[in-house]
């Protein structure tokens, strides 16, 4: 049941990453239409804008897959395996929680932004917003996903290294 | 509850639970929504400080820069320009002593002008300045050290991920701050390598002079050169266009990432390595952007609360010195150092001691830099000392243990601190070329 949320992580991520060079693509256009035509890339601002927030949450899920949200192992060093195990659980819950609040807290915003055909920008480049909005909820529901899988495999002791659910490169 | 108590209670359940080792950003969001939701008693509100937040607070195209620039530190790491750069420094370096420690901090202060994370250039020198000090019989705690410690260098030299976070914390403007971290980042780079010398002077077995003189081939000069001077065309066209006001800072990540892409196509770089590239700046960046969302749910929770107003009137009262203040930040950030990562200290931290130290009238800028300087030493600090770690899995040399190069970077942490503390004495340091050129 795990495998397809885990698999469909790491493309994500490498997409979103590879839109980053998409992003460099648009200000390079912009800057040069601006400089050489007096015709900057209308609408660059916006879409940088929106680009960012789908880019980050988009590459959450694998974070946590991967085990690389930032944390300290200063304290739990110390302790016992068995009770690293329940902190690290508790930990998935903690981000379950967040997830959830995000999930719910975006939904409403999402439909309504949908209604409207909410958008920024003015003129010829208008960049639609209720993508991202769906986008966010996606995301905050696949990370919630993320959290109670890593659950599982860490209570199963399927976890490489404790933190990840992927094999070390 | 008074507000001022849900504060210090919130605060207190952050830390505890940031040590216990959850997620950093997790925790940042649940304690700010609890902390909402005990101040106006309802659920929604709090849930929606998440909400809000989530889709709201990287909403700036200035944001773009982080990806961008980490991206563009990776490719041009990976394709093997860090080392070209480094062998045209030792090149030029010949007669000194310790040249192939000056070299490596001389290389990661011209790298440092094109990335804006440390771990790159700590992994990079790792794998091919470290043998090269071997085969000259350089001892490994000098070796270690030098990668370790000159790594920070690039934190500091613009562009800098901590000085981005940090602008965009206190509305500074970033291209500011990139200026006002120049000239700190050069004294220090020189400060590291005239300690390498003296080190290289006072202990020939840290690092013994070479009997003979290394011949590179016609070719592998050409291709060295190349890089080099694709380094060099990067730093121009990316930050030398923001300095001169010609690019704004995302202009200058975009060209600068596409620059990057062009030198790695020129050097030949294989299709794998650029995926891997992309990859890893992907790793890097994600953290960090979940990272600074969260954290604005904790600002906007200390702003609910009055925080900063709470804490000025406690320094006031308290009747602290603009140096007993200083003296108290530093220890917090030192302590704060041991325990989390640099971005998360800013994160945490700035929002409340970037206004007291206005109050107590130190200039921003200089304050910004001193601050950067204090966090990075953490970089070197046991027990979270990310550059020591990154080194140690990084280095081809199994051997090497991690209390060997904690002990290495020791010293460039002192120098570190020192540095840090020149520039707050001397605050032209930081401020001066912004004037000139802003």
């Amino acid at each position: 049941m795990e495998t397809p949320f885990l698999r469909l992580s790491r493309p994500l991520h490498v997409f979103s990453a590879a839109w980053v060079i998409l992003l460099a693509l648009v200000v390079f256009v912009d800057v040069m239409g601006r400089a050489l035509f007096d015709a900057p890339f209308q609408g660059t601002a916006e879409i940088l804008k929106n680009s960012v927030v789908s880019i980050t949450f988009l590459q959450v899920p694998y974070a946590i897959f991967l085990g690389s949200m930032l944390r300290t192992e200063i304290v739990s060093e110390v302790l016992g395996e068995k009770a690293q195990l329940v902190l690290r659980v508790i930990g998935y819950i903690l981000g379950m929680m967040f997830f959830a609040g995000l999930a719910y807290s975006s939904w409403d915003p999402m439909l309504q932004s949908i209604a409207i055909g909410e958008y920024e920008g003015e003129g010829a480049m208008r960049i639609p917003t209720w993508p991202v909005r769906i986008l966010l909820v996606v995301c905050a529901v696949y990370s919630f996903i993320a959290y109670a899988i890593m659950m599982r495999l860490d209570w199963q002791g399927k976890l490489h290294s404790n933190t990840s659910a992927f094999p070390p490169d | 509850m008074a507000s001022g108590l849900i504060l210090l209670f919130i605060f207190a359940l952050m830390m505890a639970l940031i040590l216990l080792g959850f997620h950093i950003g997790i925790v940042l969001g649940v304690t700010s929504a609890l902390g909402v939701y005990m101040m106006l008693g309802n659920v929604d509100a709090a849930l929606s400080i998440i909400g809000t937040t989530a889709y709201e607070a990287v909403r700036k195209d200035v944001f773009a820069v982080i990806p961008l620039f980490v991206l563009m530190g990776d490719i041009v790491a990976k394709c093997g320009a860090a080392r070209d750069l480094y062998h045209t420094c030792d090149r030029l370096l010949r007669r000194l002593p310790g040249r192939l420690a000056i070299a490596t901090v001389a290389g990661n202060a011209i790298f440092a002008a094109v990335t804006g994370v440390s771990i790159a250039a700590a992994a990079a020198f790792s794998r091919f300045a470290y043998p090269e000090m071997r085969r000259l019989d350089y001892s490994r705690k000098y070796a270690l050290g030098v990668i370790a410690g000159s790594a920070v260098l690039g934190m500091l030299i613009p562009p800098s991920i901590l000085l981005i976070v940090w602008a965009i914390l206190t509305e500074q403007s970033v291209g500011a701050l990139f200026v006002a971290g120049v000239i700190p980042g050069l004294l220090l780079a020189f400060v590291f390598a005239a300690y390498c010398v003296w080190r290289a002077k006072t202990d020939p077995t840290a690092a013994p002079t070479p009997p003979v003189d290394v011949t590179v081939m016609p070719a592998d000069r050409r291709s060295e050169t190349l890089g080099a001077i694709g380094v060099f065309g990067l730093i121009v066209l990316s930050i030398g266009g923001l300095w001169t006001g010609l690019f704004t800072p995302t202009e200058a990540a975009g060209f600068g990432a596409l620059g990057a892409i062009v030198l790695a196509i020129a050097k030949g770089m294989r299709w794998k390595e650029f995926m891997q590239a992309i990859y890893d700046a992907g790793r890097t960046t994600a953290p960090i952007m979940f990272l600074l969302i969260t954290a604005s749910m904790y600002s906007r929770f200390l702003a609910m609360g009055g925080v900063v107003n709470s804490v000025s009137e406690l320094a006031a009262t308290m009747g602290l010195s603009p140096f007993m203040l200083i003296l108290v930040i530093t220890a917090i950030w030192l302590i704060l150092g041991c325990l989390i990562d640099s971005v998360s200290i800013i994160l945490l931290t700035v929002p409340i001691f970037a206004p007291l130290a206005a109050t107590a009238g130190l200039d921003p800028l200089a304050f910004a830099i001193f601050g950067i300087l204090i966090i990075e030493a953490g970089l070197l600090t046991p027990p979270f000392g990310l550059l020591v770690f990154t080194v140690k899995s990084a280095v081809p040399d199994p051997d090497v243990r991690i209390g060997e190069i904690f002990r290495g970077a020791a010293p460039y942490c002192i120098l570190i601190v020192l540095v840090a503390f020149i520039v707050l004495l001397f605050p032209w340091l930081a401020t001066w070329l912004p004037k000139q050129i802003l």
